[in-house]
């Protein structure tokens, strides 16, 4: 049948153009809703118009990531990328129609621009991908959709504009000039870019809620002193509670260390294991084994950032180690850092220190949760840690972010 | 969206092209505007929730000093009593409480002052002396020590320490002060604990003030393997962290 597989084309481009709608939407709604400063559910699903569930590990880290968003220093959270996607997708989607309603009459140069075009999306997906898999170790589903239907449309593109060429039409094929593609190219561009500027003109202004998180008490340690974690060029005081086999300590650690922060901050560390075998405050180990890694962390001295750091590599090991009981976490300890760290781990006075760490979180009735920062003294609200971090930074302490 | 046909070709292929065209730029606004709309829901609806307060704020727990079962307001209402009476609240120099002040400050019996110590059967320990004597022997010293290292988050280490049931009152009042004070020495010595003398209450009953029974004879102690009775129990120091906010 003439012109079949360029109608079929269209028909796919669409699909495809709807689906990446979707699940781009799905993105930007995700993002969008937590400029609220709460905690929500978020859509991580290969099935298109899935429900947002609290099992979204791998969405929230591509959503935390330094990668998600740009201008993160300007807009609190950063413009989300999915935003050109959904204007992209749009665009895709109106374009499809058009050849669509044209079918096999459909002017050869609007496949040609269309084959063309429809690979942009690819690429970028091509790029996301990548970054997740080489920078953050883990494919969100929701991501994954919108890959699915880069690659989807690419395909659309290529056979529509193949087709076009070489398929015989019904009737003759309209002839468009030269400028036209450009003019797509253009109007492409800008659809592309009207939901950002939406997001941006409409995002509220954070920076009254950024200070209200509170502040230390008591701003030393009694008995004691904080782990100090050694940076390159120290600037910034601050203070972080965190428990070595927490998943969020180590996901903020990463995105210190990722979005080149960690180096300009003057880091004391409080160890604030949420494993009750040592922290009283909790009534079942979230945990376990935390207490002995972080006795490992207090007896790093000088290495305590490698100590802290190899716990946070190991931390899927360390943490089956520490359900299996005490003892494979002390040999895992062991194995790594030798019997002296180990004989440090067992000593009462690395208990005393932890305890005098506990104590600490306890005399500033912080909240029971890791990780926390404070900058000087002032608390760095959690909502701040994760989606607001550079926005947070650039407003209490410019000089990290130059 | 086009350009016009070129001469010669079909009427069916020229009428195509404006619907095609209103159709894309029809379908590009539908999309494009509804996006935009659907975005600036999205992110209103969110700052609106930024500037209400939630209705149900989510209860997150506070770090904060250990609160157990037996920190009962009686118990509290006799502790709070014995940190103002000794010096531990304020801080200052005064150490310790004797028998007088324990009876005066405490207002109960003998037996619910007991009582109130209980709960701490387990947290706690009996660390016993030789008759008349206020050494620590080196189980004394190991049970004081493990007991004073597995503080987890009490603020407070409580040492009562007793005499005997039979003597001299005065000669008691001394002894049980000599045992509170060497169990202190030995704390000061392990503990490295600058602001140990915060933390460390210490009563001293003679054998005037809350005498141990010998159902006390089964609590852990320094000597669980020797003989014990009425006798041997009272020659001792109760030593426990206790677990109570005030």
């Amino acid at each position: 049948m003439p012109g079949s597989k360029v109608k079929f084309s269209a028909v796919l481009a669409l699909l495809a153009s709807l689906l990446g709608l979707l699940f781009s939407s799905n993105s930007t709604l995700d993002y969008a809703k937590h400029l609220d400063r709460r905690l929500h559910d978020v859509h991580c699903s290969f099935i298109p118009g899935a429900p947002a569930t609290s099992e979204a590990e791998a969405c929230r880290v591509a959503m935390y990531s330094p990668y998600s968003a740009l201008f993160k220093e300007h807009y609190w959270g950063g413009v989300p990328i999915s935003l050109f996607a959904l204007g992209a997708f749009a665009f895709y989607a109106a374009f499809s129609v058009y050849l669509l309603v044209y079918g096999s009459r459909a002017p050869r140069r609007a496949w040609q621009f269309f084959g063309f075009v429809s690979l942009l999306p690819l690429l970028a997906s091509l790029v996301m991908f990548t970054i997740s898999v080489t920078k953050l170790g883990t494919v969100c589903k929701t991501c994954v959709g919108i890959y699915i239907s880069s690659v989807l449309l690419a395909v659309a593109g290529a056979l529509g504009a193949l087709s076009s060429k070489t398929e015989s039409a019904s009737e003759p094929r309209i002839v468009v000039g030269p400028v036209l593609p450009l003019v797509w190219l253009i109007s492409l561009a800008i659809v592309s870019l009207v939901p950002a500027l939406v997001y941006a003109a409409s995002a509220p202004d954070e920076r009254p809620y950024i200070t209200n998180c509170g502040e230390l008490k008591v701003p030393k340690i009694k008995n004691d002193e904080f782990v100090k974690i050694a940076t390159t060029r120290p600037l910034q005081p601050t203070l972080l509670f965190e428990d070595p086999l927490c998943p969020t300590c180590k996901a903020f650690h990463e995105r210190l260390v990722g979005e080149n922060i960690i180096e300009k901050l003057d880091v004391n560390l409080v160890l604030f294991p949420l494993d009750s075998e040592c922290n009283w405050m909790l009534d079942s180990a979230l945990h376990p084994g935390a207490c002995i890694v972080s006795k490992a962390v207090l007896c790093g001295g000088n290495q305590a950032r490698q100590v802290l750091e190899w716990a946070f590599e190991e931390q899927e090991y360390l943490t089956r180690a520490g359900k299996q009981g005490p003892d494979t976490l002390r040999a895992a300890i062991k194995q790594k850092w030798g019997d002296t760290m180990l004989k440090c781990v067992d000593d009462r006075k690395t208990d005393t220190r932890l305890n005098n760490h506990l104590h600490f979180a306890s005399d500033n009735n912080i909240p029971v949760s890791t990780p926390q920062m404070y900058l000087g003294s002032r608390r760095v609200c959690d909502e701040d840690t994760d989606l607001g971090l550079r926005f947070t930074l650039g407003q209490l302490a410019p000089e990290v972010l130059k | 969206m086009t350009q016009p046909v070129r001469p010669g070709f079909g009427a069916g292929a020229a009428s195509h092209m404006p619907v095609a065209a209103a159709a894309g730029l029809g379908a590009g606004a539908l999309f494009v505007i509804g996006a935009a709309i659907a975005v600036r829901i999205w992110v209103a609806g969110a700052a609106e929730r930024l500037t209400t307060p939630e209705a149900e704020q989510p209860k997150v727990a506070v770090a904060d000093q250990s609160e157990v079962g037996y920190c009962t307001p009686q118990f509290k209402q006799v502790l709070e009593r014995v940190l103002h009476s000794c010096g531990l609240a304020e801080g200052d120099s005064r150490r310790g409480c004797q028998p007088a002040d324990v009876k005066t400050f405490a207002s109960i019996s003998d037996d619910d002052f007991n009582a109130l110590f209980t709960p701490l059967k387990d947290r706690g320990a009996v660390v016993m002396f030789d008759e008349g004597e206020d050494k620590l022997d080196v189980k004394a010293q190991k049970l004081l020590e493990d007991k004073w290292f597995a503080r987890k988050g009490a603020r407070y280490f409580f040492v009562v320490a007793r005499a005997s049931k039979s003597g001299n009152q005065a000669k008691n009042r001394a002894l049980s002060h000599r045992r509170a004070n060497s169990v202190m020495f030995h704390l000061n010595e392990v503990a490295s604990d600058p602001e140990i003398e915060q933390k460390v209450g210490l009563l001293w009953l003679g054998n005037e003030f809350a005498q141990l029974s010998k159902d006390y004879c089964a609590w852990p102690s320094s000597r669980g393997d020797v003989k014990c009775d009425e006798a041997a129990i009272n020659r001792s120091a109760f030593v426990s962290w206790v677990d109570c906010r005030l």
